[in-house]
């Protein structure tokens, strides 16, 4: 049904919200002056609506004489689209202080994925692959069992959104590299698990690549930065 | 502003006119069945069965059109049919024209739309329906269907 996605969404939020109040308690992001949850949620419409766009295109339905269809988001939002959208539009609202808000929203966007994966519960859209693991659920009067793939997903998630809000309170991690390592996990968690999934065109792998690449990069270039800055003159 | 608004504006109308409609002959009308007839034909088949049921004043039918087409060609072993329901003729075929054209299915036609319901589903549209090849039905789909969903049911019911 069209509206459990609705309730997939409310988790996502609800997950994202959570971790910044748990964050905002321990002193997030010292220096980071953007409003982090209006910023991620104008990030998460605005790449949903760019995403869903796109999808539409590649179905080739135009959305200026098919307007309506761009609100039925279950028939298909392109991923990579969306994620590209997302990180924009937040990066362009977190302009003036783009690094610290980067830090301070990463474990809270990771809360906010794993949240959105577990929303396969409501929509009932969890299994994947066969599998015989003693966790593997069948589907309602099947005796094929599967892994609950994206219920690893949203665990692994999870976990690492917690371990970097627990590194940046009590680390003391250099500028940009929680927002890397968020990237990596984002990525890395999706590569991981993809195998896992059924996709009747394959899952768009290479922007999971690009995600990890970038993590990489940044979570790199944030220590350099930090030798430098630190070096004896 | 006043210049960013006159774009939108005109590159709204250049696309809107890109907008594409069937060309060509249309395809034949859905043949009209029974609801005994269908559930008869499904259970002969002897294969793995998808029937979406649909109607050409149904935007979201429009809107999983594509992923219908994608999935009836992506799996051969599967016998797909479209059930066109409470539409008429000329409609139906110009809606097949314009969004079903690449599907590998057959459709068939119920005016009154008692089919989908004799079939353990409802009066609403769409509804994609899920058959084993032993005949049973395995998933009642109520509206839009997405990508992830239609993969999972299509290995169930294809093995």
């Amino acid at each position: 049904m069209e509206f459990t996605l609705l309730g997939a969404a409310a988790m996502a939020m609800f997950a994202f919200w959570l971790m910044l109040r748990w964050e905002a308690k321990r002193g997030n992001a010292a220096g980071c002056a953007t409003n982090l949850w209006d910023a991620g949620l104008v990030a998460a419409i605005v790449g949903l609506l760019g995403g869903r766009i796109v999808a539409m295109l590649e179905a080739d339905i135009n959305p200026f004489t098919n307007p309506a269809q761009i609100l039925l988001v279950r028939s298909g939002v392109s991923t990579a689209a969306a994620s590209i959208t997302a990180v924009a539009v937040f990066a362009f609202l977190a302009r003036r202080d783009l690094l610290p808000s980067a830090d301070a929203i990463a474990p809270a966007a990771l809360a906010g994925l794993a949240g959105w994966h577990a929303g396969c519960i409501p929509t009932g859209a969890c299994l994947g692959t066969e599998s015989a693991l003693p966790w593997a659920r069948a589907l309602e009067g099947s005796d094929v069992t599967r892994h609950p793939v994206e219920l690893y997903a949203a665990i692994l998630l999870a976990a690492a959104a917690i371990a970097l809000a627990l590194w940046k309170q009590h680390g003391s991690p250099p500028l940009g590299s929680v927002a890397g390592f968020g990237l990596i996990a984002a990525g890395g968690v999706r590569l991981a698990t993809e195998p896992l999934r059924i996709s009747l065109s394959g899952g768009p792998v290479w922007i999971y690549v690009v995600a990890v690449v970038a993590g990489a990069g940044l979570v790199g270039w944030s220590f350099v930065t930090r030798a430098r800055a630190t070096r004896p003159a | 502003m006043r210049r960013l608004l006159l774009l939108i504006a005109v590159a709204g109308v250049v696309l809107g006119s890109c907008s594409t409609q069937p060309t060509g002959p249309l395809p034949p009308p859905p043949v009209t069945v029974s609801s005994d007839e269908l559930a008869a034909d499904i259970q002969a088949g002897a294969s793995p069965t998808v029937v979406n049921v649909w109607a050409s004043w149904c935007l979201p039918c429009r809107s999983e059109a594509p992923l219908i087409a994608t999935a009836s060609t992506s799996q051969p072993n599967v016998r797909f049919i479209g059930l066109n329901v409470k539409d008429n003729d000329p409609d139906a075929r110009r809606f097949m024209a314009q969004y079903l054209s690449d599907a590998d299915m057959e459709h068939f036609s119920d005016a009154s739309g008692r089919i989908p319901i004799d079939l353990g589903g409802t009066s609403g549209v769409p509804i994609t329906f899920f058959y084993r090849s032993d005949g049973s039905l395995a998933e009642v789909h109520l509206g839009i269907i997405d990508e992830p969903t239609m993969a999972r049911m299509l290995d169930e019911i294809d093995r």
